[in-house]
């Protein structure tokens, strides 16, 4: 499973300021980029195309009959379930933290502010093994309560991990900083008059928050929970681990176990349609929550000093869920390392191939990061659409991308030997990741005034030397961080990579899950923690962009 | 039933420095109070005072002889029945125009709720747009729903935060009109926070000048205006010309030294009879009135005088003070 941690977050954690609609124009209006972008575009949504094209075209089969009458029904309540209860978890802890956390003084505080975030770091199946081990009969919970009770291991019940909530569980306290970070944002913007307005109406503090504060945040809280519940979708190492049949983890097993392209092709196109479920759910109510601004006043957040018991209640409440999400499955890990004493497993080889893999990748979708960042420069048809190409396959699983990419080189009667898997994976990790490059380009051009380009086009220059010498270096600005977020998103990703890597390379990621699956936690433990650490550096990025840009705290009218 | 909202001494300071310092204010019901003052005068938190959203650090708040705030409590703003207006209204963005005014209603129960709501929005002529969402209302439309949602549970008093400042100033000065009659109608005490002296004067029955947190003079608008108790009241009333003792030109006025002279620009005559000659600078249209910049006995003077006298620019001509709108303080 992958986590687009730094971006797509960073971008929704600025989404109540006011949205930048963007028209076309009425006429076909051609510029020189257009053609590069066009193709960036188009490279970006060959593999999901040709997975559609694969379910209509290709018969089903009678893998396709097996599947559709004896997995469908588990695969489809597996996805659903998982995706209410992770949900309902998310709200759960994520809304009240974020309201504690913004309109509200506690001890640690300020910690917990940014602490929250951390868990976006550690993909999905590096938690699950870390915790699946933690609630084990032989793991350290289970052992102290029968240490406290005299019990054996048949005398009580205990939750299980490896069932449909307990990867509901474990999915959404890696990914509830989607929630948290959209609702704090939403709470941090609005309008603290409007509350005023509401106690004045002779409203409690309870209805204020019921009546007019989440009202007026559900638009932002919906788009945060529609991005985590896209990963969660997305996830095949957690569902494959704890041996929750979910559709990620039917496309994977149909492709690998079955060999039918075509059937998982199929289950492909019905997970596809709950992702744009998904997409058009975040997409609607971040319309809406544009619109729904009236009030532009903001007074600094004057927060509520939760005094003595309820402080540290609310302390309690934060730190359950960092533990939750990072500390106690990351210091497991740890522990399961540093206990094995001797040299587990090799992983110079495989910290090679994922520097070689993600690497390629990240190279290939920073090139078209760039493109689509400066076409997005000129208001034009062809750079909308390679733009919504991009945010579009951003959202779709790694499997179905990675299917398609196989459809392809089928057609095309290429093996998965040589180069090719090579640039089929690095395509792939393109095709996914590139929105998440460009967002931080796009942001750093942003800034800079449109009256720049103006600027040099008055001054002669043409459209080519103007792209060149005044959007580029602009946008190269935001480039590092964008490079950096594409490099660690392609090394998390898992069931893309098992499915198209060259025969015998393993990554960090390939091996981690293969080590967990042989049961092997102490030998799986260091790339997981690899992997986290890396992922770490897009998290720290971003909440230091966070912390710097606060507008309740700085803007007083 | 209707009493005054008082204001008794009270103080309130952020970090140490004292953003509100003794103020003692009352307003009377029925009655338009003026809070006038510049940015940082601590209009906003003189107000947020009375609404109970925040707590004095001394003196008392109180409604009729209601302790409301004291050093010791504070009532919680949704139990003091007073109402806001904001700056920018506040309206909430989820709820119709209709539900707005609806929502201190609740204790109506809902269908009173509907029926009352939907008379207030036909009485501030909004019937129509009771469906409307608050971003789909023009800014006079959303001032009329704040201050019926404001007045709709019947408040004990009212306290309007620059209400005016968002508006066209086009449109200003009549949904002003309009707005605050329905808030005379409810015979209430009203607070109007305005940085506008215009506003103040125009809108407001009394005016109270704030600076530094201190309240410099309180009274009837016209009574502040004419007799202000200070040269700090009067310039923030209007615009003035400030000349010390020794830069008053000869014969315009007898000022003693240590003194300050504090004159209207349109108390400024003009008097062909007058021995005080001033140049005229610069003479400008401004409505109904022309913008005189003159020179007399090496000092600038600005005078508003009407425009059917004004003289050109580049003449000379013979000036007087108008004594009812001259001042002279000990300087400060």
């Amino acid at each position: 499973m992958t986590r687009p941690a730094g971006t797509e977050a960073a971008r929704l954690a600025d989404l109540p300021l006011p949205a930048r609609v963007r028209a076309f124009p009425p006429r076909l209006n051609l510029r020189p980029g257009d053609g590069v972008a066009a193709l960036a575009g188009v490279i970006i949504a060959v593999p999901v195309v040709s997975v559609l094209l694969a379910a209509v075209i290709l018969g089903g089969g009678e893998a396709w009959e097996h599947i559709r009458d004896t997995l469908m029904v588990p695969y489809l309540g597996g996805t659903l379930g998982t995706l209410a209860l992770a949900a309902f978890f998310m709200l759960v802890f994520a809304v009240p933290a974020a309201w504690l956390v913004t309109m509200h003084d506690f001890p640690g505080r300020p910690v917990f502010e940014w602490l929250l975030i951390l868990p976006l770091a550690a993909p999905g199946y590096v938690l699950a093994y870390a915790w699946a081990d933690l609630m084990g009969v032989g793991g350290p919970l289970q052992s102290l309560l029968r240490e406290m009770t005299g019990w054996s291991a048949r005398d009580y019940w205990f939750p299980s991990m490896r069932s449909m909530p307990g990867l509901a569980f474990v999915l959404a306290s890696g990914l509830y900083p989607y929630v948290y970070l959209t609702a704090r944002a939403a709470f941090v913007s609005q309008s603290i008059c409007a509350l005023e307005a509401a106690r004045s109406l002779g409203a409690s503090p309870l209805r204020s928050f019921r009546s007019v504060v989440l009202p007026a945040a559900r638009p932002a809280i919906a788009a945060g929970l529609a991005l985590a519940l896209m990963e969660v979708a997305a996830d095949y190492g957690a569902a494959e681990y704890l041996g929750v049949p979910t559709l990620t983890f039917g496309i994977v097993r149909a492709w690998k176990s079955f060999g039918e392209p075509a059937a998982a092709a199929r289950l492909a196109v019905i997970l596809l349609m709950l992702v744009i479920g998904l997409v058009l759910a975040e997409r609607w109510s971040r319309g809406r929550a544009g619109s729904q601004q009236s009030s532009t006043r903001w007074r600094t957040v004057s927060r509520t000093k939760l005094g003595g018991v309820w402080g540290w209640l609310a302390a309690l409440f934060c730190l359950t869920g960092f533990a939750i999400g990072f500390l106690l499955p990351v210091s497991r890990l740890v522990w399961r390392a540093l206990e094995a004493r001797e040299y587990v497993a090799p992983v110079g080889e495989a910290l090679k191939n994922t520097l070689v893999l993600a690497g390629s990748g990240a190279a290939f979708a920073f090139v078209l990061a760039l493109v689509i960042a400066l076409a997005g420069r000129s208001r034009g048809p062809v750079a909308a659409f390679a733009r919504l190409t991009a945010s579009s396959a951003y959202a779709i699983p790694g499997a179905v991308l990675a299917l398609g990419a196989l459809v392809v080189l089928g057609g095309l009667g290429l093996t998965l030997t040589g180069i090719v898997p090579v640039v089929a994976l690095a395509w792939v990790y393109a095709s996914r990741f590139t929105a998440a490059g460009a967002e931080p380009m796009v942001a750093a051009l942003a800034r800079a005034p449109a009256s720049l380009g103006y600027a040099a086009e008055s001054l002669g220059a043409s459209p080519l030397r103007r792209a060149k010498e005044v959007d580029l270096p602009i946008a190269l600005s935001g480039a590092s961080a964008g490079a950096l977020i594409l490099f660690v998103e392609s090394l998390k990703e898992l069931p893309a990579t098992l499915m198209l890597r060259p025969f015998n390379w393993d990554t960090l990621a390939v091996r981690a899950n293969a080590y967990a699956t042989d049961e092997r936690l102490a030998a799986a433990a260091l790339p997981s923690l690899l992997i986290t650490l890396a992922g770490l550096v897009p998290v720290i990025l971003l909440s230091w962009r966070l912390s710097h840009s606060r507008p309740g705290e700085h803007t007083h009218a | 039933m209707r009493e005054s909202l008082s204001a008794i001494g009270v103080s309130r300071a952020y970090h140490g420095v004292r953003v509100v310092d003794s103020v003692s204010l009352d307003l009377k019901p029925g009655a338009i109070t003026a809070l006038l003052g510049g940015s940082g005068a601590g209009k906003s938190t003189l107000l947020r005072l009375f609404a109970g959203l925040e707590a004095v650090d001394e003196g008392e708040i109180r409604l009729g002889d209601r302790v409301l705030s004291s050093m010791t409590q504070t009532l919680a703003p949704d139990k003091r029945r007073i109402g806001l207006i904001f700056q920018d209204f506040a309206l909430f963005p989820h709820l119709t125009a209709a539900q707005n005014v609806a929502f201190g209603l609740k204790p109506l129960g809902k269908e009173a709720a509907k029926v009352e709501a939907a008379a207030w929005l036909a009485r501030l002529g909004l019937t129509s747009r009771a469906d409307a969402y608050p971003h789909e209302l023009s800014g006079g439309e959303q001032q009329r729903v704040a201050i019926a949602r404001a007045l709709a549970p019947k408040p004990a008093a009212i306290l309007m935060d620059e209400p005016f400042s968002g508006l066209d100033p086009a449109l200003r000065s009549s949904v002003r009109d309009e707005a605050l009659e329905a808030v005379r109608a409810a015979g209430i005490p009203a607070l109007l926070v305005t940085h506008d002296p215009v506003e103040a004067l125009e809108a407001a029955d009394h005016v109270a000048i704030l600076k530094g947190g201190k309240l410099q003079q309180e009274g009837p608008a016209a009574e502040v205006y004419l007799h202000p108790a200070s040269a700090d009241v009067a310039a923030a009333l209007g615009p003035v010309n400030r000349l010390r003792a020794g830069e008053v030109p000869a014969g315009l006025a007898e000022v003693p030294a240590g003194s300050e002279l504090v004159v209207r620009t349109e108390g400024i005559l003009l008097d062909a009879a007058s021995p005080v000659k001033a140049k005229v600078l610069a003479s400008q249209v401004t409505g109904a009135m022309n913008r005189l910049v003159l020179e007399a006995g090496g000092r600038r003077l600005v005078a508003m005088v009407p425009r059917c006298d004004a003289p050109q620019a580049g003449s000379e001509t013979g000036i007087r003070l108008d004594p009812a709108l001259s001042f002279i303080f000990p300087s400060a």
